[in-house]
């Protein structure tokens, strides 16, 4: 069976061995790469760098709760905002994997920057084996490319390190408690964030739609296992959907969009079921959705289908 | 012991390789294109592989060598039991319904790989082709709804088949047909 606290030392050790110089790693504030920023610190101490990248598809508080999370850790750090680069890059996309692309290849290109700055030749992620079995190459067909393996430009120059390659989230999760790491138990959140959690453009007005529906679906969940109507979900969110309805609000017609709230369970994220949540929990989650964004959106629906056929996230 | 996991392209196949691990068994994945010469394991996983690859030969490796030449025990997963059917003398085609996530699968025959297993059990699939017609010399060991052949064993040689996949967490006793598997290639190990 797998043990964590060998894993932790086995790549401590390995990361002294391979790592000759300075590093960053690209720091989500996720169980992964903090997990991986708390293993290599040990092993490289000051000469690691994390980076925090906003690229304003970041949930509600994210950014600075990641933030102080980071300084807790322990481990140097700095936030970069690119949202407006993010933004700019995305105009009028709207294929999934375009998004995913061009959302990896910025991440990379952010990094560079930071690297020159700070004389880093090695990048740190927090890769673990459902990125890189999902984003294909050879016989395995790409189901969908992450940001940190199918979405890497060809001509990235700093050498990779990813200590998690061969881990699934549940076994990040067990090296996570050895470590003592707080965030251990936090939900899955994509690398594109809420950029693919909108189907269509990500565009400012759509992010604050998705990134409220996203609050409103954590809060309400956390409430009701809190109460112990249900347990806490492995992944739960809300996607905005380019569908339009016609709806009736303050007895006015609405012609409005569409959210599809989505919670699933799994252990891996290599298979998942929906997640049987209480109807007066989806009534409370729907409600608050609809009164909060007023006539943008007039309908909430629940995603009811398991992997496969879907995938957890919809693009 | 050490069991190898082939790689056919799957999504799951780096799942066999953990559960392998888990079991405690000497475990890597090797490429489908490594010659059957220089295989010297106790057992084989053929992992299933991206859609279609069951019924093209080119894309399945050294597969059907491996069937072929090796005195091992080999357990075919999806594409691996599709290839395996194909390659001694079955039909394997496209599914008229194919199975996507929760199936119910039924033990025809339990044999060695469903000793002690329940009738009727939860199983994940993810598959458009299936053994359509069981090659000569096989057995069929288990069934569901929509697909005929769920597992199959050869009768004299260790060779199994399974369309289900044991390696998925949301497939119940996923680990003990391993295990089960494990014990025919630790049994043929010590001769």
């Amino acid at each position: 069976m797998f043990d964590p606290k060998k894993f932790i030392d086995d790549q401590v050790e390995k990361t002294r061995s391979e790592v000759k110089g300075k590093a960053i790693i690209a720091a989500s504030g996720g169980v992964d790469s903090t997990v991986c920023a708390a293993i290599v610190s040990r092993a490289l101490g000051d000469q690691l760098l994390a980076v925090y990248v906003d690229t304003g598809f970041m949930r509600k508080g994210e950014t600075k709760a990641v933030d102080e999370m980071l300084g807790r850790l322990g481990v140097n750090h700095m936030v970069v905002d690119a949202s407006d680069e993010y933004f700019a890059a995305l105009k009028g996309v709207t294929d999934p994997e375009a998004k995913r692309k061009i959302i990896g290849e910025k991440f990379i290109r952010v990094f560079e920057r930071e690297a020159v700055k700070s004389g880093a030749e090695y990048l740190v992620q927090g890769t673990i084996a459902p990125d890189w079995i999902e984003s294909g190459g050879g016989l395995r067909d790409t189901i969908k490319s992450h940001h940190n393996v199918g979405g890497l430009p060809s001509d990235m120059k700093m050498k990779l390190v990813e200590p998690l390659r061969d881990l699934y989230k549940d076994e990040v999760r067990k090296v996570a408690r050895a470590l003592g790491i707080e965030v251990a138990e936090r939900q899955p959140f994509p690398g594109p964030a809420l950029a693919i959690r909108i189907m269509g453009e990500p565009t400012r007005e759509s992010v604050d739609i998705v990134r409220e529906a996203c609050a409103i679906v954590e809060e309400e969940i956390e409430k009701a296992a809190g109460e112990g109507k249900m347990n806490i979900p492995w992944q739960y969110f809300a996607v905005l959907l380019p569908v339009k309805s016609v709806g009736v609000q303050g007895d006015v017609r609405a012609y409005g969009y569409t959210v599809a709230v989505r919670a699933v369970e799994s252990v891996d994220a290599m298979s998942a079921t929906y997640m049987r949540i209480p109807h007066d929990v989806l009534e409370s989650i729907s409600t608050r959705i609809t009164n909060r964004m007023k006539d943008r959106v007039n309908r909430v629906v629940y995603d009811i289908t398991d992997k496969p056929p879907a995938t957890i996230e919809w693009e | 012991m050490q069991v190898l996991v082939v790689d056919n392209g799957g999504q799951w196949t780096h799942r066999e390789w953990r559960v392998l691990r888990d079991l405690g068994v000497e475990t890597s994945i090797v490429p489908n294109t490594t010659p059957p010469g220089s295989i010297s394991a106790d057992g084989l996983v053929l992992s299933g592989g991206s859609p279609r690859v069951g019924l093209d030969e080119e894309a399945m490796g050294m597969c059907g060598e491996y069937i072929d030449q090796l005195d091992i025990p080999i357990l075919g997963i999806c594409a691996g039991h599709q290839c395996m059917a194909l390659r001694l003398g079955g039909k394997a085609a496209h599914s008229a319904t194919p199975e996507f996530g929760k199936t119910l699968v039924s033990v025809v025959d339990e044999d060695d790989l469903f000793k002690g297993l329940p009738e009727t059990f939860v199983a994940w699939e993810s598959h458009n082709d299936e053994v359509t017609e069981l090659p000569p010399g096989f057995t069929l060991l288990a069934n569901s709804e929509t697909c005929p052949v769920q597992a199959m064993k050869h009768e004299t040689r260790p060779l199994y088949g399974l369309q289900f996949h044991p390696e998925v967490e949301h497939t119940d006793n996923g680990y003990e047909i391993f295990q089960a598997f494990l014990d025919v290639c630790e049994a043929r190990r010590k001769g």
